[in-house]
């Protein structure tokens, strides 16, 4: 068994669970999103982005570029709710579904990652 | 990626620090939010995330804007106390790591590479690579520099290449340390670039040379390699795998001694090429009588072999330099010991003493204590490094063969004025009355001292020349030697050698006769004063001016000139 496989795969991997955590439920209201997760998710995919830093080969190129998109998009997504709470005077629904919306692209992005990573292992001889 | 590996480092080292910071900060935010604090009025209120993160922030890089949105109660207050140590850690140790890379060699080394090679790609114009800066290289790179030919140059020593940094070549000169006998380093200088005219290997060691020589003629065909070798078995093996120049110091005094001897002006106009004037001085011609050679290393032997082949009656003393300091616990020679020495040897009735061994300290006073036995003996120093040339020029020697100043020249003038080089090797084959004629003739007709120089006929050095010919008109070197005042008139002028060659053959013209057609892409090699230069490049140069030495009248264009002729 590969220690470090497990953890990066247990990042990747809860990377995209939490994710989807988030992204599951009714777009159209916040209740059903919990800000949490949100957190968790930005979290855990800002750490499987470094996890993936200094692999120089092509595949490890193609993960840390899906890492840096799910990141960009959970970051906006974070920053829209900052900004509608706090500068525009509460969430309006516009803005609860660019948010939720937001995730489920970063949620693409994670599902192709992982998708790589298992392929890649499943390669692997050893 | 390979171009980005200081970026790699970077990024390598940066991730643990990157991940303490956030797993920190992850940690801070989550326990902010959720012990509960009160407001202004008593209730309880709990951070939002933008709250936490924003107090996070400003905590943890020691900002420290206090605590808002309203005083802390004291459960937060221990939070905030565990999470200071725990931020603060975190952040001085990513900056820590980032301190310590600056600092790291490897990156540094990494950051130079890239530089280097960012340069020497930016290069455009053809570039000589010199390996190894020393005394000879120095005095290469600085001639080469003035005349603005682009260099690249590589060195083992760190210390010599912050030296060349130093020296302010204008223009640059890229400079890298590195293993000069590995493919990589020779790569990283940019053999392999189309541009990429030769390679300069001058090393002491005559191993290391053929084995740099045998690599760059293997990583690329095109370019010349310029290499010393001092051994007959090392240059038979040097020739064997292409190289065509070959630089053998000792062979260079050798012939320069033999046709010093047997044909002086042979050799005055070998020396003027490198910048003597066309004069042969009374103290420069040799004495015929008996030649005592001193030191009978490499220089010795190739000294011998030039007086035995001029025939010269010669006696030689072995003194190798090591022995003698070893023995004698010092580098002055001349003790009772030597001068019975040179006694035996027939210092009284010889007429000229060389002191060839490897130490110049040895080599002056050998021939200091010559002059006191025979003060009218003549007297040639080896002197082997630059350095010492102030001492040597006091010391009133007759002549002095510098080694590094010999390779140094020779390579100088193979890269730069490589005509000028085939001169030098056709007149070899000449004799001493034909080279009196021309230097009788140089002297008539352009004066004491003639400027030489030489120039390919192609679009950028003879730009109206080369357009001529390309459409087919024949042109002939006598036009050339016309006045761009009156064209009836000559320029004193000289062209010493012609040579024209393409893929299937090779023309070369020793003193080409007036009638001789030019072809286009000929190069010529110019003898003439300095009038005659300005006129003849305005001539190659400009369309209006080969017009008018070509026949007479002003070339007239466009509808002014038109109706001004009809």
């Amino acid at each position: 068994m590969n220690f470090q496989k497990v953890i990066s795969g247990f990042f990747f991997i809860l990377a995209m669970t939490t994710n989807f955590g988030f992204f599951y439920g009714d777009p159209s209201s916040i209740e059903h999103h919990s800000k949490w997760e949100l957190f968790a998710a930005i979290i855990v995919n800002l750490i499987a982005t470094i996890l993936k830093l200094g692999d120089k080969t092509q595949l490890g190129s193609v993960l840390l570029a899906t890492s840096l998109v799910a990141d960009i998009q959970l970051i906006g997504a974070a920053s829209v709710w900052a900004l509608a709470s706090y500068v525009f005077g509460g969430l309006d629904l516009e803005s609860t579904v660019v948010i939720i919306s937001m995730s489920g692209g970063a949620l693409l992005a994670n599902v192709v990652s992982v998708l790589l990573f298992i392929g890649d292992t499943l390669k692997s001889k050893r | 990626m390979e171009s980005s590996n200081s970026a790699w480092i970077i990024i390598h080292r940066m991730r643990i620090p990157i991940l303490v910071i956030i797993i920190t900060f992850a940690i801070s935010i989550t326990g902010l939010m959720l012990i509960p604090g009160r407001d202004g009025d008593g209730n309880i209120y709990h951070f939002t995330f933008f709250d936490a993160f924003y107090f996070v922030s400003y905590m943890a890089t020691t900002i420290g804007f206090g605590e808002i949105p309203y005083e802390f109660t004291y459960p937060q207050r221990l939070w905030v106390n565990f999470t200071i140590f725990l931020t603060v850690i975190g952040w001085f140790y990513g900056i820590g790591t980032i301190v310590a890379l600056v600092q790291d060699k490897k990156l540094a080394r990494e950051l130079a590479v890239a530089r280097f090679r960012s340069k020497v790609e930016k290069i455009t114009e053809p570039f000589i690579i010199v390996l190894g800066f020393n005394n000879v290289t120095k005095e290469i790179i600085n001639k080469l520099n003035r005349e603005g030919i682009r260099i690249v140059v590589v060195d083992k020593d760190e210390a010599k290449i912050e030296a060349i940094e130093l020296e302010n070549y204008i223009p640059e000169v890229p400079a890298i340390s590195g293993d000069t006998t590995k493919p990589a380093t020779l790569k990283l200088a940019g053999i392999h670039q189309k541009n990429c005219k030769a390679v300069v290997v001058l090393f002491e060691d005559d191993i290391k040379n053929a084995k740099i020589a045998l690599m760059c003629k293997l990583l690329n065909k095109r370019v010349d390699v310029i290499v010393k070798s001092t051994t007959k078995e090392n240059t038979e093996h040097l020739r064997n795998i292409g190289i065509r120049h070959i630089e053998d110091p000792f062979k260079i005094i050798s012939d320069r001694l033999y046709f010093e001897i047997t044909a002086p002006y042979i050799w005055l106009l070998e020396m003027w090429v490198f910048g003597h004037v066309l004069r042969i001085r009374k103290r420069e011609f040799l004495p015929k009588g008996k030649y005592i050679i001193c030191g009978y290393g490499r220089m010795g032997h190739a000294l011998a072999r030039a007086l035995e082949r001029a025939g010269i009656e010669y006696i030689s003393i072995d003194i190798k330099s090591s022995d003698y300091k070893k023995k004698k616990q010092s580098a002055i020679y001349g003790d009772a010991e030597d001068i019975q020495m040179l006694l035996k040897a027939g210092i009284k009735e010889a007429s000229c003493i060389i002191a060839a061994t490897k130490d110049d300290m040895i080599n002056l006073t050998i021939l200091s204590t010559a002059k006191k036995l025979n003060p009218t003996i003549y007297t040639i120093a080896r002197e082997n490094s630059l350095e010492d040339i102030s001492i040597f020029k006091s010391a009133r020697i007759d002549k002095i063969y510098i080694l590094e100043q010999i390779l140094a020249t020779y390579t100088y003038n193979f890269i730069a004025h490589p005509l000028a080089n085939k001169f030098i090797r056709l007149i070899h084959k000449k004799d001493n009355i034909w080279a009196m004629n021309l230097v009788g003739r140089l002297r008539s007709v352009i004066g004491k001292n003639p400027l030489l120089f030489e120039i390919q006929i192609d679009e950028e050095e003879a730009y109206a020349l080369y357009n001529e010919l390309i459409k087919g008109r024949k042109i002939t070197l006598e036009v050339l030697k016309r006045s761009r005042a009156n064209w009836r008139e000559k320029n004193r002028i000289i062209f010493l050698l012609y040579e024209y060659r393409d893929e299937y053959r090779r023309e070369r013209v020793l003193l080409p006769p007036d009638d001789l057609e030019i072809k286009a892409n000929a190069s010529l090699l110019v003898a003439c004063d300095e009038e005659a230069k300005t006129d003849f490049e305005y001539i190659i140069n400009n369309y209006y001016e080969l017009h008018y030495v070509l026949t007479g009248r002003e070339l007239t264009t466009g509808i002014l000139g038109k109706l001004l002729a009809s």
